[in-house]
């Protein structure tokens, strides 16, 4: 077994291709893809503003808005109409259109009405900035409201606030969203294409396929479970702590247990698909491709309640959804094994189906041939 | 020969190849049909709807119940617990059962009635599509409630006249997808970021597999014939473009907002800009497995690149040229343009310039590497 355990390391060493794909990607995607969200918020959005009214109270609410750290303000403009281009064009992220006869409708103690414009091309962004601008014109709403009370009296308040906090992501950074997940696509995927280059090399130069004794498989599976979990302990011990990503919500003990499983799992998955290749460069070329779908299929940011229910199923057959769940789940949400014990299940049942599955595919004497091989032709 | 010929013969040499090779003619026939299906198929809906949120309602009030209603009521939420203890709520959220959290503070009614109600929401900020969607959905529903109240309640307790409209109605529109369904941003730019990734994976096997195999003897390629080669994937990846267009354009009714020539055309020049970087690839290390680990790198984050979901703006200094050199982003950018947007084609059509840039950069000292280890059998055979 152990000989089988050193032989993988022996065989990564001295494979160039294989070393860079299990611990170079690892390393260099810590760095790269929480680059792309390293501004976390959305800040500076740029927004429009017409304003027909051009009154004290109309000018008043332009600086205010523009005040907003998530709105800049790029252009006054004439018309609504030059909004239509500038949104159309993609310039602006939103805009902020100020009919005639605000002030004087505020004045009179009667409604002032302002119009926002978000841009359907950037959900995200414009939504922000409308919110931004929202919270601005509400300081506006509260001082307009004394103005009035002067003339008229007191208004009535609006009865009730709606004040929101979030949780376990607390100040609401995307790149806090996404990459703690993305994360263990990337073990997923680093471990997948290394191992089964590895095999795919193997079978090639062996001319048939590997075969090896019980003890020997056992070596393999423990080697790619020490690779997987060195993998999730650099992300969850330290890119998680270095990019300031909420973190450790879970007793140690607990994230230990849900990530062996998870390793458990992913590296019976892996050995499988590998015992399938024949070519060396195959798993990169049928494996990369299946990233993204994998991603969404975790329900980490389309969620399941959202996602037909046959999807949902399918999408238990990889361990990186039920994965995602459980180490989202302890790590930065703070559950407890018993919270994500479906979850779990999963996870081992895959474990035990796909390990069993390549335990007779590496074991047997008499395989049926590889399907990803090149062709008699 | 002349250059149509040898560009003909390369062509037809190509699609041999592939009609005997059902693996790797997978990459350009089933596998993006799978991959593209499926996101399409979990994305249908458009529209997050049903998510879990329990209620804690520590007053047991009218006010209570209303809200109660209102979450039921709402598209986006399911009321799934009401209980009267925050601490049962914390641990639903904490298991991932709930979404969100509502809080009805007890005396919330009574501090209504002064002018100084709160209702609490606790929003599971890590899942953040759902978050989102609650926090709209909450917002219009306190909204709701305070009308109501506004007219049967304080109205009923406060002397006349004092009763009037907020001082500010704000009205706001999501242009060009007044739904904000989600289906026809993320569907839009997942299928492109799928192909593209597809595509260069297929033709640096193509170009890589030549030298590995050492098969480059026998086809002595030249300009016309790489051109013929890549020409093949451009094409079968253009009709995927084609297709996903009229899936989501057609079929699912996100029509575009322009005429499709225009995007057709910066499919073209985005796997023309992508078919440049993988001979560059190829040519550099001369390896079909690292050139391949190296495709995974440079376009296998492109998504998060793009800046189409979530802003690259505020991103470091190297996050905004490393968008700049992904043919992607400026794809992205001209679908916005194109398809939702609608802008004048002058101003849609600017991202192909970058892109024919990519392209040109990128396949000229390509083609000149490429040629050269076409023609060193040194080169030949690395794996």
């Amino acid at each position: 077994m152990w000989a089988a355990f050193r032989a993988v390391f022996a065989a990564i060493i001295a494979d160039r291709a294989a070393a860079l794909l299990l611990f170079g990607a690892p390393i260099l995607y810590a760095v790269l893809y929480p680059s792309a969200y390293s501004g976390e918020l959305v800040v500076d959005a740029p927004v429009v503003v017409v304003d027909l009214d051009r009154s004290a109270a109309s000018r008043d609410l332009v600086r205010r808005a523009a005040a907003v750290s998530q709105v800049q303000l790029v252009a006054s403009l004439a018309s609504p109409r030059e909004v239509q281009d500038w949104l159309a064009a993609d310039k602006a992220s939103a805009a902020i259109i100020i009919p005639e006869g605000y002030g004087r409708a505020i004045a009179q103690g009667r409604s002032g009405e302002v119009m926002l414009a978000g841009s359907g091309a950037h959900l995200l962004r414009s939504s922000t900035a409308l919110s931004g601008i929202g919270a601005a014109l509400a300081s506006t709403a509260r001082e307009a409201a004394f103005e009035q009370a002067r003339a008229a009296g007191p208004a009535a308040p609006p009865a009730l606030a709606l004040i929101t906090r979030p949780l376990f992501n607390t100040r609401e950074g995307y790149g806090a969203a996404v990459f703690p997940g993305v994360a263990f696509i990337i073990v997923h995927q680093s471990l997948l294409l290394g191992l089964a280059l590895l095999a795919g090399t193997a079978r090639e130069k062996l001319g048939a396929p590997l075969s090896v004794t019980a003890a020997q498989f056992a070596g393999l599976w423990l080697a790619a479970g020490t690779i997987a979990m060195a993998q999730v302990c650099w992300f969850v011990g330290f890119v998680f702590w270095w990019q300031d990503y909420p973190r450790g919500a879970a007793p140690l003990w607990q994230v230990l247990m849900g990530a062996s499983l998870f390793v458990a799992a992913t590296a019976a998955l892996v050995l499988l698909l590998a015992s399938l290749f024949r070519t060396r460069e195959r798993p990169l070329q049928l494996g990369l491709g299946i990233s993204l779908p994998l991603f969404f299929l975790s329900g980490l940011t389309w969620p399941a309640a959202a996602t037909p229910e046959p999807v949902v199923w399918f999408a238990r057959l990889f361990p990186t959804t039920p994965g995602l769940e459980v180490m989202v789940g302890l790590n930065q949400m703070g559950g407890t094994l018993t919270d994500h014990a479906g979850a779990l299940v999963n996870l081992a049942l895959l474990a035990a189906v796909f390990g069993a599955v390549a335990f007779w595919r590496w074991t047997s004497p008499q395989r049926p041939p590889a399907p990803f091989g090149p062709d008699a032709a | 020969m002349n250059f149509a010929g040898r560009f003909g013969a390369s062509f037809r040499r190509e699609a041999a190849f592939l009609a005997r090779n059902p693996w790797d003619l997978a990459l350009l026939t089933w596998l993006p049909l799978v991959l593209c299906a499926l996101i399409a198929w979990q994305l249908s809906g458009g529209v997050v709807r049903d998510l879990p949120v329990a209620l804690v309602d520590a007053e047991r009030s009218a006010l209570s119940r209303d809200i109660a209603i209102r979450i039921e009521g709402a598209p986006g939420l399911r009321l799934a617990f009401t209980v009267t203890d925050m601490g049962e709520a914390e641990a639903l959220a904490r298991a991932g059962t709930v979404e969100a959290i509502v809080l009805v503070p007890a005396e919330a009614t009574q501090r209504a009635f002064a002018g100084r109600g709160q209702i609490m929401l606790y929003v599971n900020a890590a899942h953040s599509a759902a978050s989102s969607t609650i926090q709209r959905d909450m917002a219009a529903i306190i909204a709701a409630a305070n009308a109501r109240e506004a007219v049967e309640q304080i109205a009923a307790v406060s002397q006349p006249g004092t009763v009037r409209p907020a001082p500010l109605k704000v009205s706001s529109v999501i242009a060009f997808n007044a739904p904000a369904s989600q289906e026809q941003q993320l569907v839009s730019l997942l299928h492109p970021a799928l192909l593209h990734l597809l595509f260069m994976l297929a033709v640096v096997s193509a170009f890589g597999r030549e030298l590995r195999d050492a098969t480059v003897a026998e086809w002595r390629p030249d300009g016309a014939a790489l051109a013929g080669k890549a020409a093949l994937y451009v094409l079968a990846f253009m009709a995927w473009g084609a297709g996903v267009t009229a899936y989501l354009a057609g079929f699912r009714g996100w029509a575009l907002a322009s005429a499709p020539v225009l995007l057709m055309a910066g499919y073209f020049a985005m796997f023309t800009a992508y078919a440049g970087v993988s001979l560059l690839l190829v040519g550099l290390t001369r390896c079909m497995s690292q050139s391949l680990s190296l495709t995974g790198l440079y376009a296998g984050a492109s998504f998060a690149f793009a800046g189409a979901i979530f802003p690259v703006d505020q991103a470091s200094g190297f996050a905004k040229v490393w968008a700049e050199v992904l043919p992607f982003t400026h794809f992205a950018r001209l679908l916005a343009l194109n398809w939702i947007t609608g802008a004048p084609a002058a101003v849609a059509a600017a991202p192909l310039l970058p892109l024919a840039l990519i392209a040109l950069v990128t396949a000229v000292p390509g083609v000149w590497l490429y040629m050269r280890a076409a023609q060193r059998p040194q080169d030949w055979g690395k794996r």
